[in-house]
């Protein structure tokens, strides 16, 4: 079980892969889709009415309780233009948002080791 | 089987979710340690590696690791924790994210790596930060809104000053140029939010690791000198900046970021309206065709494509100026908790840092060799750095660097070390600054704050000889 364990823990370090995007002659933000996202219900709700304004990238390097989460819709719409969202929106939001970017779960920014390669 | 593996093996496979090392790591470090390698935590808190355990995790790391011995215990492998190295290691993905996405961008070295598309971030992994003075190309860019067209005539560009002064001004870039004697430094522009990723539980923000920095030769005039010239009432102790950049809802009626000063960093001879960068027309990227630049105060204060400073008789209330944003704790807070808006203070200087930025995290050093030659730079915002150290045992044991003088004030400060490894295998470099009041990084990122501020714990560095 322990080996199993291992292996299975250190098939986890090793992902990622890089991407480098073809040179172009000004910056378009790529498009991204809801699906390259960790699935789970209300990860389209979430992805649309994040990604009005900004990427979902940023959301998804992001690793923060309910409340934090909750905080931060109220910050969106109080100070940076986001629409009011009803209540059953707000909800489906949230629980995707704690289900899937909670404060164990911090998925932004792990590398890579340098030393393994398969 | 241990409770706590148990436990969270458990919970892993009921709840069909693929957690990482980091994470295991932060939910019980020591757990993890028995988990993962097997290592168990001495009294002495160093971990204690030994047959399977020391081989699991030299196989995790990718070589032997000649001081295992001195490993503290719960402490994630550089190896295996955040970091850029600078050649990704091949192999198939096992899950799609996260990836590491750089930059393609006209003009940008495509190492930097892209924390966010819109707004467009990007950090320069430390091992680019190599050169002396920053080049264009491996500076690290952060936006707040959208990036503006770049201007047709940069000498026709506006920039007003208003509020608590005598004789409101409105000049062009030409008519600053003409009217004001010019001066070049070569300073550190950091984010505020730099080392952010640092904290646990993860902060909110963009996610950087030590890239939000850079120290480039920067033209201009001193600000204070054009405030003179509008003629600060008595009632005027702080700044309100405002850009042309469009906020990201595409509302122009809403500042996408307006953040200030007190009046004396505005009228410190070092805060500077810049119009040139390394020599070149300050590329729209960096706030082109002019900027502000605070040196050593969070880089939000260095507003970009500035056109107007507003100077007011409190202290201002812009977007980046209230709640969480830009600010850090009066009385330590519990990480993760419910923040006190009475609680938090403006962040001004930034804090003490060091990194290593050659050797390159993940290099590998050909084998027999016994002496590493490290090269890095340390800053430490309004201050200057007194010493460096380094440490190739996992901090058991430290060596000071040859640190130099900065050019000027505000400039980095460049460091060398050579040092002596017993054996080949797998190492971790570690570097500390120490600032001028006596400030040392820490092993962690200290007082946790809801966004983020103030991450500046040590350098790691692991590199593989043999």
């Amino acid at each position: 079980m322990i080996m199993i364990f291992r292996s299975f823990v250190l098939a986890l370090v090793v992902y990622g892969i890089a991407i480098t995007a073809s040179a172009q002659l000004a910056f378009n933000p790529r498009d991204e889709t809801p699906e390259e996202f960790p699935s789970g219900a209300g990860r389209d709700e979430t992805f649309y009415a994040c990604t009005a304004c900004h990427g979902f990238k940023l959301v998804a390097q992001q690793g923060m309780s309910r409340q934090r989460w909750d905080d931060t819709l109220t910050w969106m719409t109080e100070k940076q233009g986001m629409p009011e969202l009803e209540s059953e929106e707000r909800k489906i939001i949230l629980d995707y948002l704690e289900s899937t970017f909670s404060p164990k779960a911090p998925a932004g920014r792990s590398a890579p080791n340098p030393f393994l390669k398969q | 089987m241990i409770e706590c593996i148990k436990n969270y093996w458990e919970g892993s496979v009921a709840n069909k979710i693929e957690r990482s090392i980091a994470e295991l790591y932060s939910d019980d470090p020591e757990c993890a340690d028995a988990a993962v390698f097997g290592r168990k935590t001495n009294v002495d808190r160093r971990g204690f590696l030994s047959g399977a355990g020391l081989a699991a995790m030299g196989a995790a790391v990718g070589g032997a690791i000649p001081f295992a011995q001195n490993m503290p215990g719960g402490l994630i492998p550089a190896a295996l924790a955040q970091g850029q190295p600078a050649t990704p290691a091949a192999g198939p993905a096992a899950k799609p994210e996260p990836k590491t996405v750089y930059l393609s961008f006209p003009g940008k070295n495509d190492k930097l790596v892209v924390i966010g598309e819109k707004p467009l971030v990007a950090e320069t992994p430390e091992f680019l930060l190599d050169d002396d003075t920053t080049p264009i190309s491996k500076f690290y860019i952060r936006n707040n809104g959208q990036i503006p067209d770049t201007a047709k005539e940069p000498d026709k560009w506006k920039i007003s000053i208003d509020g608590e002064v005598n004789k409101p001004l409105e000049l062009t870039l030409g008519e600053i140029k003409a009217k004001f004697k010019s001066q070049t430094r070569r300073m550190v522009l950091e984010c505020g939010g730099n080392g952010r990723s640092f904290f646990t539980p993860p902060a909110s923000g963009n996610q950087w690791t030590n890239g939000g920095a850079g120290c480039a030769e920067w033209t201009g005039v001193r600000l204070g000198e054009v405030l003179k010239l509008a003629g600060v009432k008595p009632s005027g102790i702080y700044t309100a900046h405002y850009g042309s950049d469009l906020h990201l809802s595409g509302d122009a009626s809403k500042p996408t970021l307006s953040r200030g000063v007190r009046m004396p960093k505005a009228m410190d001879p070092d805060s500077m309206i810049v119009w040139a960068m390394n020599g070149e027309p300050l590329p729209n990227i960096h706030g082109g065709p002019v900027r502000l630049i605070y040196p050593g105060w969070a880089g939000s204060a260095s507003h970009k494509w500035v056109t107007k400073i507003t100077v007011r008789d409190k202290e201002h209330d812009g977007p980046g100026m209230t709640g969480t944003s830009y600010r850090l704790t009066i009385k330590p807070m519990v990480p993760g908790d419910k923040a006190d808006p009475k609680n938090f203070k403006i962040l001004e200087s930034m804090p003490v840092r060091s990194i290593i930025t050659s050797p390159a995290h993940g290099t590998k050093i050909a084998a027999g060799t016994r002496e590493l030659k490290l090269r890095g730079a340390a800053w430490a915002g309004d201050l200057a750095v007194n010493k460096v150290d380094i440490s190739v045992d996992f901090g058991s044991t430290w060596t000071q660097t040859q640190l130099s003088k900065p050019k000027n004030r505000f400039d980095w400060q460049r460091f060398t070390a050579s040092v002596k490894v017993p054996a080949d295998g797998y190492y971790e470099i570690w570097t500390r600054a120490t600032d001028s009041r006596g400030s040392m990084q820490p092993h962690v990122a200290p007082f946790w704050n809801p966004s983020g501020y103030g991450g500046n714990p040590m350098h790691r560095v692991a590199v593989l000889i043999g």
